[in-house]
């Protein structure tokens, strides 16, 4: 069903500045959802015309033609040749390059041809008399038949001017009709006939297009592909021979008018942009450039957001005891303080990575930079079955991987997308730097080889490296099994070299965070409080009796009340549903050289790989506010019941490190799974198999050192 | 019987306009990029872990795999 409210499509090729259009028509009356049944951003936003009517303003992916390369693109044609779809616009507002005007104004003759209402938006004119160009929009409005109107978003030249137009092409949108540009030959003009007779549409064009894609067009039922599939083949109609020749056609067509409307100038040998590639994409100093870039990036990740993550969770720590200390004691209060508001606090956590990440990241998407990145290292990510996009994730997954998986949205091969998505929780982030520390210590001692290496940091970064290759053969492992509908292209604009436009950065930023905090936010708290019912409830009575128990010990041995909150805590734990758990896994990780204790550390880091280190204090009844010494030494003195060896020992501590390598301990990453893969398949595969490998990886450890 | 000259042929730094596109799966695509018959081609340089081209047509730039640029038949004289 159609909404009555007037819907307004902003149409255009990737590069055109459509989405600055976008979020300078709406600003922060805009959100995003997805188009129906596929993980393809779908932004739309308000605007106010000047009858002070409300229109809907939907930024469609960026397409170059009505035939298309990438699913994104698939979704604009599916829309533009299906009047009856929720999205099918009343106007079209087309934005083009002006530099760029012959290549840009292909899919717009198109969409004129199947007969849709257009504004025609030519952007960045300041650019053109920047290079002393001349230009002349008669000749262009002449040939197009639509309203062409020049403007600078950049420069918020023309801004004006542009919204009156909408306002007043809105008002008479069953206008004129424009007679279709494209010459038919005799086979496109038979069979698109009887398409048009068959379905009724209403432009010969479109019954053309449909005859190019019905295949894959879901607005057509089987009955109805069947009758296209018989028209088309019956008179041999050579799918791709015509969508050769309708393209070279349209460009004979239009060159002559480019050349009236825009008169160049004579070129300069070199542009800046020439001059800047020759460094940035150098053989030999692109990738120094790359992974100079990446480390800054890297750092900006760890060092900008370290403060403000300090700041939440104390804060969140310092609500708590608040709340602790001034509600009554009872289960609703321990829910609100260890479930509802633990669970908030691990989500609002996130947040200072996601926001500095991003900034990043816009800043160099928007500055044409990203596209050198997937230029310089396609090839070698392509053996991986990923895309020169991935590295920038992979490498972002240093830090976190949620961010590193919410940037993936810009590879447009879903294939590439999924297999970066499915191995960036492999490369080691900074929450697994506490388990590392504190175990470290128990594998090698802190003693130097060669006099120049610690056998500590080698062991560390042995265990990055293992967390690398594990992604790297995750990755083909799944280039091997996974399919593909598309057929895999590099083909990308290298765009000049432009300043960012801030209000981007700032909206993708904040758009980032809200969907972090409110689609994964749900899931996240969920999951928090599902694991503190786990921790703070036993079967039977189980809890009352381990209390008591330990109050019995204490007087017994004398404790002082923190010793004995402590033991007290640490005894209950054993005894609720989460200790049962890890007591019933016991023997299945006991090839791994794990006992109990650890399973349950194993089992409540799912909601984050750090938390193993508060488990284990209050498992060790030292209290999870000690410092890290106190447990390490409390551990480097645990014995095995009844024997004199150490329950730290190398076997079992290295063990549990490749385990905590491979591991998916992870709630916030399988939520943002689910959110970008649009499934609970995906985060439910990338859960076993992280599992298996962290079992297989931790078997062959132990059994090998034993 | 004259060999085609492909976009492969040339040298960084060399231009030369192109002839036709072999007709396959990337031949739209590399219209919809600007890359058409008459127009001038240069070969800016050769990916750093090779694989792929960064080309310049007129007044704009491009990043091509080598199966693609296989695919773009240059005019024989420059």
């Amino acid at each position: 069903m159609k909404t009555s409210k007037l819907n307004i499509a902003l149409l255009g090729n990737p590069n055109s500045g459509k989405s600055s259009l976008f979020n300078h028509l709406t600003g922060l009356r805009q959100h995003v959802s997805n188009f129906p049944g596929v993980t393809v951003d779908k932004k739309s936003g308000t605007i106010f015309l000047e009858n002070g009517v409300e229109a809907n303003i939907i930024d469609f992916p960026g397409t170059y033609s009505v035939y298309p390369n990438s699913s994104e693109e698939k979704i604009v044609i599916n829309i533009l040749t299906d009047k009856t779809n929720d999205n099918y616009p009343d106007l079209v507002v087309y934005v083009a390059d002006a530099t760029q005007l012959e290549r840009h104004l292909l899919f717009a003759t198109q969409i004129i041809d199947l007969g849709l209402p257009m504004i025609f938006v030519l952007n960045m004119i300041d650019l053109i008399s920047e290079q002393g160009d001349i230009l002349d929009i008669k000749p262009l409005e002449k040939y197009l038949g639509v309203k062409v109107i020049p403007v600078s978003v950049r420069n918020n030249e023309h801004l004006d001017s542009l919204t009156h137009e909408i306002s007043a092409a809105s008002q008479q949108i069953k206008g004129l009709e424009i007679p279709i540009k494209y010459v038919f030959t005799d086979v496109e003009n038979f069979v698109a006939t009887r398409i048009q007779k068959s379905l009724s549409t209403t432009s010969l064009y479109t019954a053309k297009v449909i005859a190019h894609h019905y295949k894959w067009l879901n607005h057509l039922d089987e009955d109805q592909k069947n009758k296209i599939k018989t028209i088309t083949e019956q008179s041999a109609f050579n799918d791709l021979n015509l969508q050769v020749r309708e393209t070279m056609d349209r460009y004979n067509h239009f060159a002559p008018v480019v050349r009236e409307t825009i008169k160049v100038a004579k070129r300069e040998k070199k542009s800046l942009t020439d001059k800047i590639d020759d460094i940035i994409t150098h053989r030999f100093w692109g990738p120094i450039i790359f992974f100079a870039i990446m480390f800054l990036m890297f750092q900006s990740i760890y060092s900008w957001s370290s403060v403000p993550m300090d700041l939440i969770e104390t804060g969140f720590a310092e609500i708590g005891n608040l709340l602790t200390n001034s509600l009554p004691a009872g289960w609703w209060t321990d829910l609100l303080v260890n479930g509802l508001l633990a669970g908030l606090g691990g989500v609002l956590v996130f947040v200072p990575q996601i926001a500095v990440l991003f900034l990043l990241i816009s800043l160099l998407e928007e500055s044409g930079y990203m596209s050198r990145a997937v230029y310089m290292f396609d090839i070698v990510m392509r053996k991986f079955g990923m895309n020169g996009r991935s590295m920038v994730a992979l490498i972002s997954s240093g830090a976190c991987a949620i961010p590193a998986i919410m940037s993936t949205r810009t590879i447009s091969d879903p294939k590439e997308r999924l297999i970066t998505i499915l191995v960036s929780p492999l490369i080691s982030c900074s929450a697994r730097l506490p388990v590392y520390a504190v175990l470290v210590g128990f594998v090698v001692a802190d003693t130097d080889v060669l006099g120049i290496f610690n056998m500590q940091g080698l062991v560390f970064m042995g265990l990055y490296l293992l967390g690398i290759v594990g992604a790297l053969v995750s990755a083909l492992v799944f280039k091997a099994i996974l399919k593909s509908e598309n057929n895999s292209f590099l083909m990308i604009e290298l765009p000049n070299y432009k300043p960012p436009i801030w209000k981007n950065v700032f909206l993708t930023v904040k758009e980032k965070v809200t969907s972090f905090v409110v689609e994964a936010g749900k899931i996240i708290v969920l999951i928090s409080i599902a694991l503190w019912f786990l921790a703070s409830y036993g079967p039977g009575n189980d809890l009352e009796e381990a209390t008591t128990n330990a109050q019995n010990i204490s007087i017994e041995k004398q404790l002082s009340d923190q010793d004995r909150d402590n033991l007290i805590a640490s005894y209950k734990i054993e005894a609720s549903y989460i200790g049962h758990l890890g007591q019933w896994i016991e023997p299945a990780i006991k090839p791994l050289g794990f006992d109990w204790k650890m399973g349950i550390a194993i089992l409540t880091s799912f909601a984050a790989r750090e938390v193993f280190v508060g488990t284990m204090a209050t498992i060790y009844s030292i209290g999870s506010d000690n410092d890290e010494q106190t447990l390490r030494q409390k551990m480097a003195s645990e014995k095995r019941p009844g024997t004199e060896i150490n329950v730290y020992n190398p076997a079992t501590s290295l063990s549990l490190l490749v385990f905590y390598v491979f591991a998916m301990q992870c709630m916030s990453t399988l939520a943002i799974v689910k959110r970008e893969t649009n499934t609970w398949k995906w985060p439910i595969i990338q859960f076993i198999f992280m599992s298996v490998l962290a079992y297989v990886g931790s078997f062959i450890v132990y059994q090998l050192m034993t | 019987m004259t060999v085609q000259r492909t976009l492969l042929s040339l040298l960084p730094g060399e231009s030369a306009f192109i002839d036709k596109l072999d007709v396959g799966i990337s031949t739209c695509k590399l219209l919809n990029l600007g890359v058409l018959p008459k127009t001038k081609v240069t070969m800016v340089r050769k990916a750093p872990f090779g694989g792929a081209y960064y080309i310049k047509l007129d007044g704009h730039q491009l990043a091509v795999r080598t199966e693609e640029a296989a695919t773009i038949i240059l005019e024989n004289q420059i």
